[in-house]
């Protein structure tokens, strides 16, 4: 029987700030094709807008939390280095104390990666339910250009083999050792970035090529069969480079990309781009997600549409909630003025 | 600071994470937070455990603003700006005291329709508070 999405939800922070903050404040703004991003509240972090997408995914399905058997959490901007994360989401959410838990930190591909690993364990689970919630809300230091695309957001997935929305077709993946470009270390919480522009574009570029082509050639499919491809979005550009290298129309981008109005949201970024496609997909339609993260690794995963959906607020409706700051307010919000 | 210890708060986790609350087996009505004796008729301690919707209307509210915060929640309002606090009327009965977040201040008023959602209440000791909020619904 097929394992897929039975539903899904979406939540983007309220506050947004415009790239015009940024041409004010640095004389520049990097993150190309990013008009405003989303900013988190003082009180939100990303366990919190976890918490509300799982219960949001949750909310649209005809499942209860205590029927949960798995749960999934990815973020990179987790706000402990060492405490169980999917513990405070759990509670709140009411799954059962016996679900087993797991927490991907260390890549913008950990929402795919807990994915597949929630996937995985419906195989031997076959009356199991998994909740997959990827939330993120990256920092870097103001000074550094990287910084200047990060915003925030998040979505949840109930995956089942009941009640499909869509039908998970298959996955692949690629990994390799890379470095520079993207990284944490552990003595600070900010993302550095060396700016080795070409050679962290060739990492991106190949790792998510390869790791589509094999998904492509293992599941025999070609790239005029999927409607809507999601890539990876530290920026519009990259997604486009990517998809014109692996043969598809760039228009097939539309519907799942987010970094225009919500900036580069980490682990979050693949996910929350399927629920979008998937907010208006037409039945039986394929859709292709390809993540990245430094270090480095890409994984594909392809879907079917089969069933009706009803996410409920759209992607939208989130994005288009929304209240203006200044940069004086962001910096405040990030921590940034201490 | 309004000490709140770590096993203290721990307690209160079905409250603050999951709103918990308890119906009286004597009188029905729904205490919340939990009480040792029902806070409506006064005679009974035979409760059970009920999970609440989190739905409710603002009876009242206050601007907390101004250098007014509690020392808990000052790095909030200078980051944040002054915030509401208020008073809801819960759908399962009881009032019950709480931040309304991701509200423009100029909408929040008495008859608003609030739902709750887990929030960052402040942070103590390097542990981050978490617990309910109420929000616009």
């Amino acid at each position: 029987m097929a394992v897929g999405i039975s539903g899904y939800g979406v939540a983007v922070p309220r506050l947004r700030v415009k790239k015009e903050e940024y041409a004010k404040a640095w004389g520049s703004f990097r993150a190309a094709g990013v008009k405003e991003k989303a900013v988190m509240g003082f009180d939100e972090d990303v366990l919190t807008m976890a918490a509300k997408v799982s219960r949001r995914a949750l909310s649209s399905v005809p499942i209860s939390a205590d029927r949960i058997t798995r749960f999934a959490f990815a973020s990179t901007s987790a706000p402990y280095g060492e405490k169980l994360l999917s513990g405070t989401i759990i509670t709140n959410i009411g799954a059962p104390s016996d679900a087993f838990v797991s927490d991907h930190t260390t890549s913008s591909r950990a929402g795919t990666e807990a994915v597949i690993a929630g996937m995985e364990h419906l195989r031997s689970n076959p009356e199991g339910c998994t909740v997959v919630s990827a939330a993120d809300a990256p920092k870097a230091s103001m000074w550094k250009s990287i910084e200047h695309g990060l915003g925030a957001g998040a979505a949840g997935f109930v995956l089942s083999k009941e009640n499909l929305i869509a039908e998970i077709e298959g996955h692949a993946s690629f990994a390799c050792e890379h470095f520079g470009e993207r990284f944490k270390s552990n003595s600070e919480d900010l993302i550095q970035d060396l700016e080795v522009r070409k050679f962290a574009q060739s990492s991106f570029v190949g790792a998510t090529t390869k790791a589509a082509t094999n998904l492509m050639t293992s599941l025999k499919s070609k790239p005029d069969d999927y409607a809507h491809i999601v890539i990876q979005q530290p920026d519009a550009r990259m997604p486009a480079t990517i998809a014109k290298k692996l043969g598809f129309d760039p228009e097939k981008l539309v519907k799942g990309s987010v970094v225009s109005e919500m900036g580069d949201i980490g682990a979050a970024s693949t996910l929350v781009g399927l629920a979008a496609a998937l907010d208006s997909a037409q039945m039986g339609e394929k859709i292709l997600v390809v993540s990245y993260g430094s270090g480095a690794a890409s994984d594909a995963i392809s879907l079917k549409v089969v069933g009706e959906r009803r996410a409920s607020p759209s992607v939208r409706t989130e994005i288009e909630r929304k209240e203006y700051i200044d940069y004086i307010q962001y910096l405040k919000l990030k921590g940034a003025i201490r | 600071m309004a000490h709140v210890s770590i096993p203290m708060y721990w307690r209160t986790i079905p409250q603050r994470y999951k709103m918990i609350g308890q119906k009286c087996k004597k009188c029905g009505s729904v205490n919340f937070p939990p009480k040792g004796v029902c806070k409506y008729c006064n005679e009974s301690s035979d409760f059970e455990d009920i999970g609440l919707s989190g739905k409710g209307t603002v009876h009242t509210f206050v601007m907390i603003g101004a250098g007014g915060a509690p020392p808990e929640f000052v790095e909030q309002e200078k980051a944040g700006g002054s915030y509401p606090v208020a008073i809801v009327e819960l759908e399962e009965g009881p009032k019950v005291i709480g931040q309304i977040a991701d509200a423009d201040p100029k909408q929040v008023g008495i008859g608003m329709k609030v739902s709750t959602e887990l929030r960052k209440v402040y942070n103590e000791e390097g542990v981050i508070r978490y617990g309910f909020k109420f929000v616009p619904d």
